[in-house]
């Protein structure tokens, strides 16, 4: 058959992988021998397989981490009452509900009553707003339980049971009232008034989730503040990414590191009276949060 | 599996071996699992993207499988690898999900379309182009021979590893890689001629004519 009958691509491809008998072996190269267009086409099998092995496989994405570790934390939380992994839950969903999420709305003119929504206590007595939108993501969504259990695991979910309980602004309306009638900006008394609106200091501290819990004043106070424009430009660019979301007014800003990486934390609050604060922890190129927004104290 | 990509050099083995780690978890050690993610997610992604083709459902297969993994940790029974059984269970997750999607075979003329449809947009790297091309590439075939390529070409798993995800016979896993390359083949052919692969596949070629 040689030189006249071609070989199709499946005898050269079994060829290849040593699936033919040996006598079909010797006759499909004794043919390959003289035969260009069917050498041609074992060359584009083998390339087949250059190809597949060249194909960069990527890294799983963030986002889908979280998503595993969430739905194996709420796993954990099923099966064994509450214990969660160690891993950061997707705080964007978890916090969709918290109070500074709707603050826009209830500090714009229309102050929509919003009922109050049942919070769910969590394992270590904090109170966690109830899911209202749980229906959004149902592939990867999470029982409110299971969700309190992972924010309860990350430990950074210091929520105030009064904030969070307030929903919409009922239960707490002196906040609401107090914001709308404060001034832009707000400083508070450790910080001088620069020329900036908010103190911007540059400790390179290294961040971690316990050290911001803790009153933030004590990091970035005593670190010196910086005037200049020139180093401040990303740090001015998430500010005011994060004003223009939040309607919050950045008091504090600093820039150093969370767990090693490169990081700007801002603190913001609603008015001068709110006691407590807003701390983001944000990458300074994207201005992406790196965890989730936190209640915290100054 | 002891194929050269899945096992981490000496230098950075971990102390704590994937099996000590999944007894720690059946004892109720609630970091262990973690763990375990942590150190396969990444090659999981990989395989449950390539078989799947789809992000989202690379995503939903490798959460259910590990999920799956976390309840059913008790039953592994150590005759294994954990990464095989791990492997084992992301695959299968992709292959009920392509099922219950009835994915049908492709037939002929529609490959051939394929291989004419093709023309990389301007401005994209060689390497996205070529990845696109190859997951387009790679959904046309059945998904038995995609599991088998998946694992076999695109991961470097030895045909005897992938047989043992599979759990079928070595030569199961031959012939499908050996019917998917002959699939693919004309679809990719033209990826032959790019500076960075032609000078090895025609080596390669030449060594197989060569016998």
């Amino acid at each position: 058959m040689t030189g006249d009958t071609h070989y199709d691509l499946d005898t050269l491809a079994d060829l290849a992988e040593g699936l033919l008998d040996a006598g079909q072996a010797r006759q499909v190269r004794e043919h390959l021998a003289v035969c260009d267009p069917c050498g041609e086409l074992l060359a584009d099998l083998a390339a087949v397989r250059e190809v597949l092995a060249a194909t960069p496989t990527p890294a799983m994405p963030m986002g889908v981490a979280l998503r595993i570790d969430k739905a194996l934390a709420a796993e954990a939380g099923s099966s064994r009452g509450g214990v969660g992994l160690a891993q950061a839950p997707d705080w964007d969903e978890l916090m969709r509900d918290s109070p500074w999420e709707k603050t826009a709305v209830a500090a714009s003119d229309e102050p929509a009553p919003e009922p109050v929504r049942l919070g769910v206590v969590a394992d270590d007595g904090t109170i966690v707003p109830a899911r209202r939108r749980s229906a959004r993501r149902p592939r990867w969504a999470v029982p409110a339980v299971a969700a309190a259990a992972a924010a309860a695991v990350v430990g950074t979910a210091v929520v105030s049971t009064g904030l969070l309980a307030s929903g919409g602004g009922t239960v707490a309306p002196s906040v609401i009232a107090a914001s709308s009638a404060a001034p832009a900006v707000t400083t508070p008394t450790e910080v001088p008034v620069r020329a900036r609106a908010y103190a911007l200091t540059d400790s390179q501290h290294n961040y971690s989730d316990e050290n911001l819990a803790l009153p933030l004043g004590k990091f970035l106070a005593p670190a010196p503040i910086i005037q200049g424009p020139s180093e401040a430009e990303q740090a001015d660019k998430c500010v005011g990414k994060l004003t223009s979301r939040t309607k919050f007014s950045v008091f504090a800003v600093d820039q150093g590191q969370y767990n090693g990486q490169e990081a700007i934390v801002m603190a913001s609050r609603k008015s001068k009276a709110a006691k407590r604060i807003r701390i983001d922890v944000v990458d300074p190129f994207s201005c992406k949060n790196l965890r989730k927004p936190a209640m915290g104290r100054w | 599996m002891n194929s050269p990509p899945e096992t981490p050099s000496a230098a950075d083995r971990p102390a704590v071996s994937d099996a000590e780690l999944l007894t720690a978890h059946i004892n109720g050690d609630p970091h262990a699992f973690s763990e375990i993610v942590k150190r396969h997610r990444d090659r999981m992604w990989a395989v449950a993207l390539r078989t799947l083709g789809d992000p989202d459902e690379a995503a939903d297969a490798v959460q259910d499988a590990f999920v799956s993994a976390y309840r059913k940790a008790a039953t592994f029974r150590g005759e294994a690898a954990v990464t095989t059984w791990l492997h084992r269970i992301v695959v299968n997750a992709c292959l009920d999900r392509m099922r219950r999607k009835s994915v049908r075979p492709v037939a002929d003329d529609e490959l051939i379309e394929a291989a004419e449809r093709e023309t990389p947009g301007p401005d994209q790297t060689l390497e996205r182009e070529v990845s696109m091309e190859v997951s387009a590439a790679l959904k046309l075939l059945p998904a038995d021979q995609r599991a088998a390529l998946v694992l076999v070409d695109m991961m470097g798993y030895s045909v005897e590893d992938a047989a043992q995800v599979l759990e079928v016979p070595s030569g199961t896993v031959k012939s499908r890689c050996a019917r998917g390359r002959a699939k693919l083949a004309p679809i990719l052919s033209h990826l032959r001629n790019r500076s960075d692969l032609s000078r090895v596949s025609s080596a390669k070629g030449a060594e197989l004519r060569d016998g």
